[in-house]
């Protein structure tokens, strides 16, 4: 009797024991939300919830995933504390997603070093102060704004395009910047009419702000906050569309609103849960973008015509590759840049591709009321270059760009005589740190790279085996861009003959041209060559009837039959990040390189029949570059 | 203890006791009716209750979340108790706050590090409670001089201080790091140390604010029933004739009870910044004004009666809070519960008249002070 | 455009914005001259604003557009009798009963967005009427008659409502009881009745006022989408001076202060170059408001003597 009592007892301890591990084995990973907003608020914090939601449906559920929220927090100390108390329950991630939040979560997150914490937007991770339970987030949303903003500007009508702002910070304030550059990006005589409305709920206010963007001539609008609403159903009433963003905003307007760029925050939410079970608690910083999938963009039912939404296309393509660099700032009043350079801007080279980087980027911008551009060109004398330069800082100049390697020693002189002033040096990588410099940023092409792949295709192209190169001086980016289409020749024709001669100048067509001669008549049909001297070059490849390969600029413009492809440098995406930089308070001390794999480096095919195995072979020789296979080197053995 | 009670309450614990009781009962009705909202929600009241008063009383550190919200409140009420008491209304303690709140947070950026430690504090809560003054004082010679009526005044008040405010943080005082970063969220870098008020509860984030807080209750107190000023602003509140007839500088007394309560409002979000945030944001404090109204009038407009008043707020913000987080219903079940009690207790406030003048015509006592609305003039 | 042009279009707007100020400062105008402070507004409106949209929209009752106005006003009334029922029975201190009134009505109507519409729900309210003949006219056709229902209807309650107040038995009641409640109470007029009454306009107003923002102004509800204009509202009643025309006047300063704001905005306005801060121009309604009151002083004639004094009778 008492044995059998002892047994049940012993068999109930059991079954509990058994109980306990089951139910631990599957213990739900346990999400808590901490937001401004309502998870309503078809913004802000609908669009993390909705991302939560995403990944519980995946997971299987609330058994598989617990998620916990505290919406309406505007009161900071009532968030802390709902953040605290989370904690306190044990759930595994407590995600504040607000950047207001920041300061209370690093007096908290130290106590409970089992818990991972994430917040955003913000890129502090507190890794420096010895945190390692924190994740931050933040959202490129500058880059959805572009997209928005190039359908906007191909879409409108009366050419006039409102944005309904909240209040000019943070998040908001990166839509409405990226919007405008793709609006003047895609359609340079739209006008883009911003205000705001103060506050981030008053759907009333930004109903009014609408109707007055309407009145003045408005046909497309955009804005941002959960007070869209409002002005979303102003221009519906007036017939005109809207772009969303955040939250997918179609639902309720599906006429009306054209696209919308939703966050997507499941990628994230996912990472983080592995992240934990792999051990990691924080420390990572993620990044919504396209590239990523952080941000994808949600259509509603109005018939977008098929040229806009290949615009569109085109534009997340050209962000992800990095080929166009929406700035996060727009500058307040306008923005100087000044630029000196060797040769002429319409060089077809060197000069001339700088020059056209300014150019997008100003037209990017909003034209020439939001960046100026003062350039002097022909500067091969470095004395004169160094006046201009000096000249220009004085002036007041914002950027002022050495656009040429020999202009160095004469700008680490001066630099420090204008403090306020942001210098940029190309194509060099110093930026004169070691010297105590802290205003001059340094850029340089990765010149291989394009040599490569042109010396690919120039190796399958040439019947008679023999190739020649046009080269300048042997240094520099020329020589870069050499080295690289030698062994790009060597990888895909072993047996061709690669015949070099340098002019001994840069500007030198005549001499090019006689250069180009030389190797014609020594048998070469397919040629390439560096520097403005070229075009002297090109005129005798092309009444020889052979073939050219450009690099610096488009070169096929002018002889569409003989060019059959160039390296462009697109210097705009790093001018872009440049002023990003300036405008955010750091005028100097960056080192840009522009490659294939962060699209500063594009080739660009001219108007030749390149046969199919060329072009597959140049592609193969591109994706084999940036995802770093193949690796080109700056330097030849012996150099 | 006894003997306090009466000096403060007129000679009469019965009287202190009375109303003590009218609030708590009135605090249980709202939450009855609350019960239902609950219940339509689908959510156990008898959990949601639980969890709140676990919220606000189940382990220390919840306790001490009371007083840290209940601080900046107290500050709020025992200024809102000089104007309502002045005779005026002063809807303008959000902002007064707000400003307050900014200007401490510029004074301490700018000079809180060149200041010795024992002065930097103290030097931003000054700077905080003179522009809460200012701020007050703009409604308050508006009155004086103007004639412009100080509910207008102090509402739009309000909206100019947001406004500002948001000016200020996404612009001339926004964080560097939120500019170098990329992510310019609206709020201002963070205090340096030395201005920061001792912290008595990292987990609560209680500091010694909580004292500040209580110490002006009884400034306030002995301000108002104790000084010649705190006599002349309470005659004008009472009856503005007869105190002009007594010689008083009627516009005069009008203009320093806004100002007075500026200055406390500003005081409160100095005090809640350099305590609690020891940094801006945008979103700082809000509502606190309207609690602080509504704390003053729980206290019976009394400063030593907002004591257990902000309190009880405090109970009421945490508890709730921590329901919601609960049993997970929308916030906006809280807010409900906020109005429902507030309404309630305000409501509770004739029964209590009604025994008080039962039994002083029992009694044929003179009138208690504490328990006299004011006359306040709209 | 040309400054003509704007002004027209800035006019135009400036009517339409100001009706949920003029419902709810008339509503309120009526409270205040019986003697009672009502600070509830913007719950009233809020709740409003909420039953409105849901009444009409498709995905809630579907109802037309005026129905759900008088939805919002029975709703706004029942709140305005809550209201009665502290103020005047139970004789609450006013300006806390109505900060309680306010939250309790953000706090409803957030909860009864979230449980009964689950998120935005959309409704396409008032179309704009033109009105024949005079909308054609040039200028002024385009300014007042190509609005809405709602417009009209807000303009026409103020004529209305001066003369209520000022030419009716009912008005003088009002008035008698705002000024001399116990003088009232002795000539037989009942003053809890007549405030219940006033209580009952207003939040009904109120109501209405919630309503014109979702269903006429934007077809939508928000939380808290009316961001202080029930505050806004009582402000302009003392702006008024206590006369309808004035409120009227006032509501119109503002909007139109408002809109030329936002137009100063969108036009890029520079100052010595540089472009204003829009968080500064925000303000300049609010500041005009404040200034207009100094250099033309407040009227007080009109002032409810008795304004925010419970009556009981016998005590005074």
């Amino acid at each position: 009797m008492k044995n059998s009592r002892y047994l049940a007892l012993l068999v109930v301890v059991l079954l509990l024991a058994l109980i306990g591990t089951s139910v631990q084995a599957q213990a739900p990973i346990r999400v808590a939300l901490v937001m401004p907003s309502s998870i309503t608020d078809i913004s802000w914090s609908q669009s993390i919830y909705e991302g939560l939601v995403r990944v519980q449906q995946e997971l299987g559920g609330a058994s598989a995933l617990e998620i916990a929220y505290t919406e309406g927090m505007f009161d900071v100390t009532a968030a802390s504390q709902a953040l605290r108390d989370y904690a306190e329950q044990g759930f595994d991630i407590v995600v504040a997603h607000g950047a207001q939040y920041g300061t209370s979560l690093f007096e908290l997150a130290g106590d409970y070093p089992e818990t991972s914490f994430a917040w955003g937007t913000a890129t502090d991770t507190g890794a420096d102060r010895g945190f390692n339970n924190i994740f931050a987030y933040e959202a490129a949303a500058q880059e959805g704004g572009y997209v928005n903003g190039v359908m906007a500007g191909l879409l409108t009508e009366s050419n006039v395009i409102g944005i309904v702002g909240p209040v000019p910070a943070g998040d908001a304030i990166l839509y409405i910047n990226g919007f405008q550059q793709g609006v003047y990006a895609a359609n340079p005589d739209a006008q883009v009419l911003l205000a705001y409305t103060g506050s981030f709920g008053d759907t009333a206010a930004a109903a009014e702000v609408a109707q007055t963007q309407i009145s003045a001539g408005a046909d497309v609008l955009t804005g941002t906050a959960q007070q869209v609403v409002g002005a979303i159903d102003a221009i519906q009433a007036a017939g005109g569309l809207w772009f969303g963003t955040q939250a997918d905003q179609s639902p309720n307007w599906p006429d009306t609103v054209v696209a919308s760029q939703v966050y997507d925050w499941a990628p994230m939410f996912r990472d983080m849960i592995a992240q934990r079970q792999n051990g990691v608690l924080g420390g990572i910083v993620y990044r919504l973008t396209l590239e990523n999938g952080g941000q994808f963009f949600a259509y509603g039912n109005f018939e977008l015509p098929a040229e806009v939404r290949a615009a569109a296309d085109q534009a997340i393509a050209d962000i992800e590759a990095g080929v166009v660099y929406p700035l996060a700032f727009m500058p307040s009043e306008i923005f100087r840049v000044a630029v000196v350079m060797p040769s002429a801007i319409t060089d077809l080279a060197w000069s001339q591709a700088i020059y056209t980087g300014l150019t997008n980027i100003q037209r990017q911008l909003g034209g020439t009321d939001a960046l100026e551009i003062a350039y002097t060109e022909g500067m091969f004398d470095v004395t004169a270059a160094a006046g201009a330069m000096r000249d220009y800082a004085e002036q007041g100049y914002d950027l002022v760009i050495a656009h040429g390697t020999q202009y160095g020693t004469s700008l680490f002189e001066l630099a420090p005589d204008y403090p306020e002033t942001s210098f940029a040096w190309g194509t060099a990588t110093d930026t004169g740190a070691d010297l105590g410099l802290t205003n001059v940023f340094a850029y340089e092409a990765a010149a291989q790279e394009g040599g490569y792949v042109n010396g690919v295709m120039a190796g399958l192209l040439t019947q008679s085996g023999t190739i020649g190169v046009v080269g300048p001086v042997p240094a520099g980016d020329a020589l870069l861009y050499i080295n690289g289409f030698q062994q790009g020749v060597a990888a895909s024709n072993a047996s061709a003959n690669v015949v070099i001669a340098y002019t001994g100048s840069f500007g030198d067509t005549a001499l090019a041209a006689e250069t180009a001669q030389t190797q014609i008549s020594a048998g070469a049909d397919v040629l390439t060559g560096s520097a403005q001297q070229v075009v002297g070059a090109i005129d005798a490849i092309q009444a020889a009837g052979g073939y050219w390969f450009g690099t610096q600029s488009d070169q096929s413009v002018n002889w569409p039959e003989t060019v059959v492809a160039s390296q462009v440098f697109n210097w705009a995406p790093t001018i872009g990040q440049m002023i990003d930089n300036i405008l955010s308070g750091t005028l100097g001390g960056e080192a840009y390189t522009i490659t294939l794999a962060n699209g500063g480096l594009r080739i660009i095919y001219g108007g030749v029949d390149v046969p199919a195995d060329v072009v597959a072979a140049a592609d193969a020789a591109i994706a084999g570059i940036i995802d770093g296979s193949i690796t080109v080197a700056r330097e030849l053995p012996g150099q | 203890m006894n003997s306090t009670i009466r000096r403060l309450f007129g000679g009469d614990w019965l009287a202190a006791l009375v109303p003590l009781v009218a609030i708590t009962v009135a605090f249980v009705l709202a939450l009855i009716v609350g019960a239902f909202v609950l219940a339509a929600l689908g959510a156990d009241p008898a959990q949601a209750y639980g969890a709140m008063l676990d919220g606000a009383f189940g382990t220390s550190t919840n306790f001490l979340r009371v007083l840290t919200r209940g601080t900046p409140l107290l500050l709020v009420a025992i200024g809102v108790c000089i104007a309502f008491r002045g005779g005026v209304v002063n809807i303008g303690v959000e902002g007064q706050l707000f400003v307050g709140a900014v200007s401490a947070t510029a004074f301490a950026l700018a000079f809180g590090a060149s200041l010795p430690a024992w002065l930097a504090p103290l030097a931003t809560l000054a700077a905080g409670a003179l522009a809460g003054a200012a701020w007050g004082f703009v409604p308050g010679i508006l009155k004086a001089r103007f004639d412009v009526n100080e509910i207008l005044s102090t509402v739009m008040m309000n909206e100019i201080a947001v406004q500002l405010l948001i000016f200020l943080l996404s612009g001339p005082m926004i964080d560097p790091e939120q500019v170098a970063q990329g992510t310019r969220v609206p709020q201002s870098a963070r205090l340096p140390q030395v201005t920061w008020l001792a912290e008595l509860d990292a987990r609560s984030q209680l500091h010694v604010g909580v004292i500040v807080a209580v110490f002006m209750a009884v400034v306030v107190w002995v301000l108002l029933w104790r000084t010649t000023i705190g006599y002349r602003i309470r005659a004008v509140g009472l009856n503005k004739d007869a105190a002009r007839y007594a010689g008083i500088g009627v516009q005069r007394y009008l203009a320093l009870a806004l100002t007075l309560s500026g200055a406390l409002a500003g005081l409160a979000g100095a005090v809640h910044v350099t305590g609690a945030e020891h940094r801006m944001v945008e979103g700082f404090a809000v509502g606190y004004g309207f609690s602080g109204i509504v704390v003053a009038l729980f206290g019976r407009l009394h400063p030593l009666g907002a004591v257990p008043a902000a309190f009880l707020f405090g109970v009421l913000l945490v508890g709730a809070d921590k329901m919601q987080r609960t049993v997970q219903v929308p916030t906006a079940t809280v807010i409900v519960l906020q109005g429902l009690v507030v309404i309630f207790v305000v409501s509770s406030d004739i029964f209590v008249r009604r025994w008080l003048s039962r039994r002083q015509a029992r009694l044929a006592q003179p009138s208690v002070s504490a328990v006299v609305t004011p006359e306040v003039q709209a | 455009m040309n400054f003509g042009e704007i002004l027209v279009e800035a006019l135009t707007l400036t009517l339409l914005y100001a009706t949920p100020y003029l419902y709810s400062a008339l509503g309120e105008l009526f409270v205040q001259r019986s003697g009672v402070l009502n600070l509830g507004v913007e719950g009233m409106m809020l709740m409003g604003a909420f039953t409105a949209i849901f009444a009409i929209a498709p995905a809630g009752l579907g109802a037309a557009p005026l129905m759900g106005v008088l939805l919002a006003a029975a709703v706004g009334a029942l709140m305005g009798l809550a209201a009665a029922v502290v103020n005047v029975t139970l004789q609450a201190e006013q300006g806390i009963s109505g900060i309680g009134f306010s939250l309790f009505g953000l706090g409803l109507s957030s909860l009864l967005f979230k449980v009964l519409a689950g998120g935005v729900i959309v409704a396409s309210g008032f179309e704009p009427i033109h009105i024949p003949l005079l909308s054609d006219m040039p200028i002024i056709g385009r300014i007042f008659f190509q609005q809405n229902l709602m417009v009209y209807a807000a303009f026409a309650l103020v004529p209305i409502s001066a003369w209520v107040i000022n030419r009716t038995k009912w008005g003088l009641q009002i008035r008698a009881v705002g000024q001399n409640p116990a003088a009232a109470d002795t000539m037989g007029v009942n003053v809890v009745r007549v405030r219940y009454t006033t209580l009952l306009l207003g939040g009904a107003l109120a109501g209405i006022a919630g309503a014109s923002l979702s269903i006429a102004l934007t077809g939508i509800f928000q939380e808290n989408m009316t961001e202080g204009r029930g505050f806004i509202a009582v402000a302009l009643v003392y702006f008024g001076g206590w006369s309808p025309w004035r409120v009227m006047l006032g509501a119109l300063l503002f909007s139109i202060a408002n809109n030329l704001q936002i137009w100063v905005q969108i036009l890029e306005v520079q100052i010595g170059g540089q472009p204003i801060p829009p968080n500064l121009l925000i303000m300049v309604p609010y500041i005009l408001t404040i200034a207009v009151l100094i250099f033309a002083r407040q009227r007080k004639r009109l002032e409810p003597a008795a304004l925010t004094k419970p009556f009981q009778r016998g005590e005074n």
